[in-house]
């Protein structure tokens, strides 16, 4: 394995691709760290954890993480990547909907490279209106929650400052789109992806550092080994995979009869991947959007049943509900994505079958019982550990600065494995042996 | 660096691929034409001389010897050709010299340009290879251009498939030599399958000058070259082929839109099943059946006589697809061929197996100088950036283009389509103005031509079947009177003169409005259709072009998102913009399509080359170094000894190298074979969320691990049973080194079978591509 590592560093062209990325990255964190034109960061500092103390659903630690904790700093990079994949999902939804768009999709490369800048436009826009309105949050104060003095932060407040701001931080999100694209292009790795990491995995030592400092060394050392354990499993599952022999019946080469091996439609256990969290994570968020809007004193009965059951995040009835819709989500994504009755379509047409089993709807049945059998699992697993950091929440009012939280730990892990994977396929190409075997 | 890669990143924001900057080439163009006075007053062997001179340095020419050199040449040309280069056929040749792709249109004089840049190599002592698409224009050209050579002093030779290996020896010896891309790779992969250096034939490369550059590295780079070697004769399989000729279309099989799948029904398994006495199938340990079924019912379903193949003298030839020419030795993979000469009932071939392929972006990038010249450049000069590392420089006509291209007529249906085409030709031809009407294939053309005939409309066809003459009738099209139908690529690389080859009636065929080139159906790509509408329009020449489509052509049923619902007129004609913008996208789907393809094979190909240079490598040093004789000697020392005392070391050495070549190559063709079917289903892995060509990558490294220890064990074992002879030799054969006994190629698409899968999966891709940015 370090084996691997140094060959990876010994290979020139390698070399090359892990040092520009590693540089981006860096200049990535720079920006992170570098407030916006008229801001006064230090202040901030000073005060952010009594915020960060009073969010309790993590809603808005979900939106720092994606801007690598720059959000609450009103760095550069406030806004993060956050615009950008936003703008994604946009216009991917869109592509359903727009036949134009359908259509450029299917033209490969060329129209792809079409969708590409229509993404990037829309995330600028996106990028003006976040800016905007985290100028304007943070001017009234509501960033912090009134928990700290705006003209102690924003000493200046006339328009051109704030024009300024929002330009600067407009300006930051497209430099962060250029950096992943980079990535992407000379790096190792999925840009975007290893974003995100950095930005996760970036929070690591100040919540490390503040659980040492506030907590009695064996709980520090418990979390330690917990967090590895965590991990470790997470790592362990990603990996699982049942894997469907395939045949394909086309071909005679010879007398020789080669394959049955080689061929199989792997199938693995999270099949789903870490969206159904996401997707639960957002739609749980609406409750408490529509109490922080209409106002949590409210007498109507809607409201109290929100506020009592929907918007602390370590009431059982939400942590039941997010249980329960991260397993839907994980069965619908997996239903989306992989479609039994296609993948048995497609491997009829061109000869493939599973040995004993027939093609077509005999083969779909087959792919569909595996599926659900591998999924009950997988979306459980899924489900336990985004529910960990609440249930540490509930059980130790002193757990906040868990770093293990459900999402980091499987962004972590999925970008992290993807990204050696990726060193390894290009240490493969020269024909050397891989880390993960 | 770091403003290069800005430069770059800009160049790719802005979508715009730039092409090479001429003006430092026209700045040369007065000196060049200031040198032609004196130059006029040497003698011929003078002028000799004076390229000679131009060798006494190295590449790259200066700015001096350049001008030197294209005045020279100018010279020569006009003396040996008495054709004097235009000005932008120099800029062609400076830009050829620079390693670039020059763009020329039709008729623009690529192959003398092409001829003065590899004279101007090979004055500075490197050997060029000029890569035709076909063995007609590789040895036409050479021909043609043989005495300009021989003015300046340059040895020209050509290859063609009937060369053997002592002409094709002596003709790489050359200075410059002609020979088409599948000749040179053929040779390139003889070559490595030798076992004893004399009978290798291609030198080192140095420089390959590529004749309609589009044509080699863009179409033909989707199909690796593909060695295969005899291996043994099986039985006709007539049960079989006789089996699926009784069983009924949509009853029990299925073919897809697209017409390049077939499948059994579940009524179909039923019927076969019964058919061969109630067994199973699909049964988990007996799979022998199905490939047998599967293989006849694609021969008889997708294969049809006079589209893909042609049936003469009792054998099966295939048509190349892509040129609409009868393919010598070349043959379907993996039985596919026996299942064809089954169902036509022809004696059946023995059967093969891969020895060795080559891509063509492996055998062009082995040269460390590459140019090259088509007319049809830029539609692809990213392609050409991203696969060779060229650009592209767009060389200005002599004349400007007066062409009138019309753009394209849609109709409903083929037979609309057919009947419009009909009475357009019928029209046109009236007043005597030639037509070019270019057809997707053999068959169509056959068709077409039939159809014309019945209207009394006679023309003459151009396909794989009088492939002969072809490029004679081609030159004759732009005759008064003239009607031609011609495929895809056929006569590539024969201008048209109007008025006929002498040009003797040309004033009366340019008032009639030059040639007229109608297209019937658009192409794959627009880049095919450019090149049918630039046979008309050389030189200024007056001319016009129109394509006939109908919404019932392949590409647009296989590509268009909707193929109904469009308000036609009463001739059938559908007018409507939005519908002809629809016959556009199915054309860039099926260009995006093919890239896709073309990429693939370069990207599965990458870790494969590794492997292959690893082999190779070894090989070389057992082919001439004696490595198999020293490894063996220490491997069994005793036997080694032994029969060194009873044959001599020499004898035995010998021995020794045929024993480990071949192992080496036994198990190179087995790891070929593995990697194939590796590639076959990798596409599967996607479903679990895993890149297809990692895996392959991960799969495929380990099977190759060891693999030369494994030769080695296997040559000792070989070796030890070797016994020596009574005329003092060792008979190898009799421990099963052989060779085959002949070779041939393979037209191997890179996955023939699961490309449609892949856009499945790619579309899969996409969505889930999304949703992962979301994490």
């Amino acid at each position: 394995m370090l084996g691997a590592f140094v060959r990876a560093f010994r290979t020139p062209d390698l070399r090359n691709k892990l040092l520009f990325t590693l540089f981006i990255l860096t200049i990535f964190r720079l920006g992170a760290v570098i407030p916006a034109p008229g801001i006064n960061s230090a202040a901030i500092r000073e005060q952010l954890e009594a915020v960060q103390a009073q969010d309790t659903t993590g809603v808005f630690t979900l939106l720092n993480v994606f801007s690598g904790g720059a959000l609450f700093q009103l760095a550069v990079f406030a806004l993060g990547i956050m615009p950008y994949i936003t703008a994604s999902i946009i216009i991917n939804l869109l592509t359903v909907v727009i036949p134009r768009l359908e259509a450029l999709k299917k033209e490969g490369q060329a129209g792809q490279g079409k969708i590409t800048q229509y993404t990037r436009y829309l995330t600028l826009a996106l990028a003006v209106l976040q800016a905007s309105s985290i100028v304007a949050m943070a001017r009234t104060g509501q960033l912090f929650q009134g928990q700290i003095p705006v003209s102690s932060y924003m000493p200046n407040q006339d328009p051109l400052t704030l024009v300024t701001i929002v330009v600067v931080m407009t300006a930051g999100t497209g430099v962060i789109m250029w950096f992943g694209e980079l990535i992407t292009e000379r790096g190792v790795g999925n840009g975007m992806s290893l974003l995100i990491f950095t930005t996760v995995v970036a929070g690591f030592p100040s919540g490390m550092t503040t659980i040492f400092q506030e907590q009695e060394t064996w709980v520090f050392a418990l979390i330690c080994v917990a967090g590895l354990v965590l991990i470790t499993g997470v790592v362990f599952i990603e990996q699982a995979q049942r894997r469907i022999p395939v045949q394909y019946a086309k071909r005679m080469v010879g007398k020789r009869m080669y394959g049955g091996t080689s061929t199989y439609i792997p199938l693995k256990v999270n099949q789903a991947g870490i969206i159904p969290v996401i997707f639960a994570t957002s739609l749980l968020y609406l409750p408490q959007l529509a109490v922080g809007l209409i106002g949590p004193e409210s007498a109507n009965p809607v409201v109290e049943f929100l506020n009592t059951y929907f918007v602390t995040a370590t009431h059982p009835v939400y942590m039941a509900t997010f249980f329960l819709l991260i397993i839907g989500f994980a069965f619908f994504y997996v239903s989306i994505t992989f479609n039994p009755a296609e993948v048995a379509d497609n491997m009829k047409k061109y000869g493939g079958f599973i040995p004993g089993i027939r093609p077509g709807r005999p083969t779909a049945e087959y792919l569909d019982h595996v599926l659900t059998r591998l999924t009950t699992p997988g979306s459980l697993y899924l489900a336990v550990i985004a529910l960990l950091p609440m249930v540490a929440l509930g059980a130790s009012g002193a757990m906040q600065n868990f770093p293990f939280g459900g999402t980091s730990i499987l962004i972590m892990v999925g970008v992290g494995l993807d990204t050696v994977k990726q060193i390894e396929s290009h240490l493969q190409q020269r024909n050397y042996e891989g880390f993960l075997r | 660096m770091v403003f290069g890669r800005m430069a770059e990143s800009v160049r790719r924001l802005l979508g715009r691929p730039g092409a090479v900057d001429l003006r430092p080439y026209s700045k040369l163009l007065e000196a060049i034409e200031a040198r032609e006075p004196e130059l006029r007053e040497l003698s011929d062997s003078e002028l000799t001389e004076k390229a000679a001179e131009l060798g006494n340095a190295e590449l790259p020419y200066d700015r001096g010897d350049l001008v030197e050199l294209c005045a020279v040449g100018r010279e020569a040309a006009r003396r040996a050709l008495d054709e004097r280069p235009y000005d932008v056929q120099l800029l062609g040749v400076m830009a050829l010299l620079d390693g670039h792709i020059a763009e020329m249109a039709t008729g623009e004089g690529k192959t003398l340009a092409g001829a003065l840049a590899a004279a101007g190599f090979a004055l500075r002592g490197q050997r060029v290879h000029v890569l035709s698409v076909n063995d007609y224009l590789a040895r036409r050209d050479a021909e043609w251009m043989a005495p300009l050579y021989e003015r300046l002093g340059v040895a020209v030779a050509w290859i063609s498939e009937e060369s053997t290996p002592e002409q094709r020896r002596a003709a790489y010896a050359a200075d410059v030599t002609y020979a088409s891309v599948s000749e040179l790779g053929f040779d390139v992969l003889r070559d490595r399958m030798v076992t004893d250096i004399a009978d290798r034939v291609v030198p080192e490369p140095n420089i390959a000058l590529i004749d309609e550059a589009d044509s080699v590295l863009v179409d033909e780079a989707r199909v690796p070259l593909v060695l295969a070697g005899a291996a043994e004769t099986t039985e006709a399989d007539l049960e079989m082929a006789d089996l699926v000729r009784r069983l009924t279309p949509r009853v029990h099989y299925e073919v897809d839109v697209d017409g390049r799948n077939v499948q059994l029904t579940d009524a179909g398994i039923d019927a076969v099943e019964k058919e061969l006495g109630g067994i199973d199938l699909y049964d988990e340990h007996d799979t022998s059946v199905l490939p047998r079924v599967n293989l006849a019912l694609h021969a008889h379903v997708l294969l049809q006589r006079d589209v893909h193949y042609v049936v003469r003298d009792g054998e099966v030839r295939l048509i190349n697809e892509s040129r609409g020419r009868i393919a010598l030795l070349q043959r379907w993979p993996d039985g596919l061929q026996a299942a064809v000469e089954a169902k036509e009932k022809v004696a059946v071939s023995e059967t093969g197996e891969v020895l060795d392929s080559i891509t063509v972006q492996s055998l062009v990038l082995r040269y460390p100088t590459r140019c090259g010249m088509t007319g049809t450049a830029m539609a692809v000069a990213e392609q050409l950036r991203e696969f060779y590392e060229l650009e592209v420089a767009v060389i200005p006509p002599n004349k400007p283009n007066v062409r009138e291209d019309e753009g394209t007529r849609l109709y409903a249906t083929r037979e609309e389509k057919e009947d419009a085409l009909v009475e357009e030709v019928a029209e046109v031809h009236a007043t005597g103005r030639p037509i070019l009407i270019g057809t997707q294939d053999v068959a169509e053309s056959e068709l077409l031509a039939k159809r014309l005939a019945d209207d009394g409309l006679e023309c003459v066809v151009l396909n794989a079947k009088n492939d002969a003459e072809e490029a004679g009738i081609i030159a004759e099209a732009g005759t008064h009177g003239a009607i031609t139908v011609s495929t895809q690529m056929a006569g590539r690389g024969t201008d048209i003169r109007l008025g006929g080859s002498d040009m003797a009636d040309r004033d009366r065929v340019v008032d009639k409005g030059g040639l007229y080139v109608m297209g019937f159906g658009r192409y794959p790509s627009s880049r095919l259709d450019d090149q049918l509408r630039g046979r008309a329009g050389r030189q200024g020449d007056p001319g016009a072009s129109v394509f006939f489509v109908s919404v019932e052509d392949d590409l647009v049923a296989n590509n268009a998102p909707q193929t109904r619902g469009y308000e036609a007129e009463g001739d059938g004609a559908i007018t409507d913009p939005s519908w002809l913008e629809m016959v556009d996208h199915a054309q860039r789907v099926s260009e995006g399509n093919l890239l896709e393809v073309h990429r693939n094979t370069w990207r599965y190909n990458q870790l494969i080359d590794v492997q292959r240079g690893v082999v190779l490598e070894h090989r070389e040093a057992v082919l001439t170094d004696g490595l198999g004789d020293r490894q063996l000697k220490h491997d069994c020392p005793e036997r080694h000894a032994e029969l060194v005392e009873e044959v001599g070391e020499e004898e035995v050495a010998r021995a020794a190298r045929l024993i480990t070549l071949y192992h080496l190559d036994r198990g190179w063709t087995d790891h070929n074979a593995f990697l194939a079917e590796l590639r076959e289903g990798i596409h599967l892995r996607f479903l679990g969320r895993r890149d297809p060509l990692d895996e392959f990558n991960r799969d495929a490294v380990p099977a190759f691990k060891g693999f030369l220890d494994e030769a080695r064990a296997r040559a000792a074992e070989t070796f030890l049973e070797a016994e020596a002879g009574e005329d003092g030799t060792i008979d190898v054969s009799a421990v099963g080194v052989k060779r085959p006994s002949m070779t041939w190629t393979y037209m191997v698409h890179d996955h023939p079978f699961s490309s449609a899968l892949e856009t499945v999966v790619g579309r899969i891709k996409g969505t889930v591509g999304s949703g992962e940015s979301t994490a």
